[in-house]
């Protein structure tokens, strides 16, 4: 499967694909273009990856999701390209016996490639002005590039 | 060598181009690019940099024939 896609992600058509017959739980979540971000109203986004590296990195990471749960179902797919508002620009879906593990590693995933995986996002606002997004100030925190603060991990404390 | 930059590093340097010279590692390729346009330095301080879709640290060996990849901090999601 190609985890990154330059035309619209098929929610639905991937929910079809997920279902399992070992699965009593599936999570899928989409994470959808807002129209205002911090106070500034929002046009639309544009996504760029480093497509290579993204792909293989985002296989990794549902790799080591499968290791740490019991996953009857990965999928993950991000956008790339113009965004509009109300289009998702990633969809993750997890499929386990139960909904616990469902649940854990459908953050556990989002989380890491919101941190590590190669793609950015530019913002475009209705006042014609651009900025490229910071979602990933990390470095502040631990002087790591390579170094993340998960929100997966602060949900534990 | 060949560089690649993507996302706010388009601002200061082409998507891709080609850097003439000795490089030796990634540690020097950080300082010529910080000297070429010294509005991005802060940016480059916090960029991982990758060679063949592997991430490499500061002190990997730089070959002419390479192709670096800058990689900003990602906003993906």
């Amino acid at each position: 499967m190609n985890h990154i896609s330059a035309e619209p992600l098929d929610v639905v058509g991937l929910l079809a694909q997920s279902h399992h017959p070992q699965a009593g739980a599936i999570v899928l979540f989409s994470g959808e273009v807002r129209d205002n971000n911090m106070g500034r109203q929002v046009a639309y986004l544009d996504y760029e990856s480093h497509e290579s590296m993204a792909n293989k990195m985002t296989a990794a990471i549902l790799e080591e999701a499968k290791q740490k749960w019991p996953l009857n179902i990965a999928v993950a797919q991000h956008r790339t390209g113009k965004v509009g508002i109300g289009e998702s620009a990633v969809v993750v879906i997890t499929a386990s016996p139960h909904r616990g593990e469902a649940y854990a590693a459908n953050r556990y995933i989002i989380d890491r490639i919101k941190h590590e995986v190669p793609i950015w996002k530019c913002e475009y606002f209705t006042d014609g002005t651009r900025k490229w997004g910071g979602n990933c100030n990390c470095h502040d925190i631990t002087g790591d590039a390579n170094q993340h603060v998960y929100e997966f991990d602060e949900l534990k404390k | 060598m060949k560089v690649q930059v993507f996302a706010a590093l388009k601002d200061y340097f082409d998507k891709e181009f080609e850097l003439a010279g000795e490089v030796q590692d990634v540690a020097s390729l950080k300082e010529r690019l910080s000297a070429l346009n010294p509005g991005s330095r802060n940016m480059l301080q916090i960029c991982r940099f990758a060679v063949g879709d592997e991430f490499v640290p500061q002190d990997f060996q730089l070959k002419e024939s390479d192709t670096v990849c800058v990689i900003p901090p990602s906003s993906g999601g």
